[in-house]
């Protein structure tokens, strides 16, 4: 195919999907105008029924949360995967020392940059607590909460170095966090299900609107999750660190041959 | 719409084309950041905080970091080799 070829597929493109986009374009609602009628729905129902006041976490943990359960399950797949994948490639040895490619300077820490990065890792870690804890009546959530947490263990690593990272973010920590997460929200569905209600039925007591204990299991499904995405995402940047460290001493065992 | 809502659309158009334009990958990834926060910022002004929060960790510390660390193994293992 030619240049002019590739130039006049590409006018006629433009020339169709501009009309097509223009004739979309002029059929779509105003823009901020609510199209469905699911939200208003949901605002009057919810803080009534559930006692919550972040009615997406409500929507998220208790009207869909069944829904969610699968996403969970997905992302602790997806995580469980990529580790699988790059632990097959490297092994289970943990390396000491660091990568290096040549001719890059390796500049010391400063002492500011560690003591900022010391006070930002307890601000972050307590912030993505709250978050979490504080899903159910304010903005954030069980998800959000978990990778402001995981995020905040990076700054471990980016003031005080990869060793000390590796002793404060064991990766069985983080593997039994991942699973033990996941399997608590797992369990929050079952046992209703095993006493012969609905899965994930909110059977807790509703609690006061407005405060931390309220919204019944939509705060405990909120915290598995927490658990389980700190698990999945502290273990992602663990083993995508330890990519970039030198190969260690003893290689993968070479698969057996036949 | 107000003028607020279309700068931060605005914003969010330019950092997007950075994005594209950007031809070394580290570069792109920094830009990748600075879009990513101004989603965050442009989710914020249309009053979706939940959506947000993902955006501003997912988008601004976490893929960056995994990018980052994937070209430093690609830049390690393509010297040893």
């Amino acid at each position: 195919m030619t240049a002019r070829w590739r130039l006049g597929l590409f006018a006629g493109a433009v020339l169709i999907l501009t009309a097509a986009a223009g004739v979309i374009a002029a059929h779509m609602p105003a823009f901020g105008v609510p199209a469905s009628h699911y939200g208003p729905a949901v605002n009057a129902i919810i803080p009534a029924a559930r006692h919550a006041t972040n009615m997406v976490a409500a929507v998220n943990f208790d009207v869909r949360g069944l829904d969610t359960l699968g996403e969970e399950c997905i992302l602790v797949c997806a995580a469980t995967g990529a580790v699988v994948l790059l632990r097959g490639a490297r092994g289970e040895s943990i390396s000491a020392d660091a990568g290096r490619v040549p001719g890059r300077a390796v500049l010391r820490r400063t002492d500011a940059t560690v003591i900022l990065c010391r006070i930002a890792v307890s601000l972050t870690l307590v912030y993505g607590i709250y978050m979490a804890l504080h899903g159910t009546i304010t903005p954030g959530g069980g998800f959000q909460g978990g990778v402001v947490i995981a995020s905040g263990l990076m700054l471990v690593y980016l003031g005080d170095g990869y060793a000390l990272w590796r002793r404060m973010v064991p990766s069985v920590a983080m593997a039994l966090l991942e699973g033990g997460g996941a399997f608590l929200f797992v369990a929050a569905a079952a046992i209703p299900l095993a006493l012969g209600g609905d899965a994930l039925a909110n059977m807790l007591p509703l609690g006061q609107p407005k405060d931390l204990f309220s919204g019944g299991l939509i705060m405990l499904a909120n915290d598995c999750v927490a658990l389980s995405v700190t698990g999945s995402f502290g273990l992602l940047l663990l083993e995508f660190m330890e990519e970039t460290r030198s190969p260690a001493e003893d290689p993968v065992p070479d698969e057996e041959d036949p | 719409m107000s003028w607020l809502i279309g700068s931060v659309f605005a914003i969010v158009a330019v950092t997007g084309l950075l994005v594209v334009l950007s031809r070394d990958p580290k570069r792109q990834v920094f830009a990748l950041g600075a879009n990513g926060l101004a989603l965050t910022t442009l989710f914020f002004v249309l009053q979706a905080p939940d959506v947000g929060l993902s955006e501003i960790v997912v988008n601004t510390v976490l893929t960056p970091a995994l990018f980052l660390m994937t070209l430093a193994a690609v830049a390690m293992n393509s010297v040893s080799r």
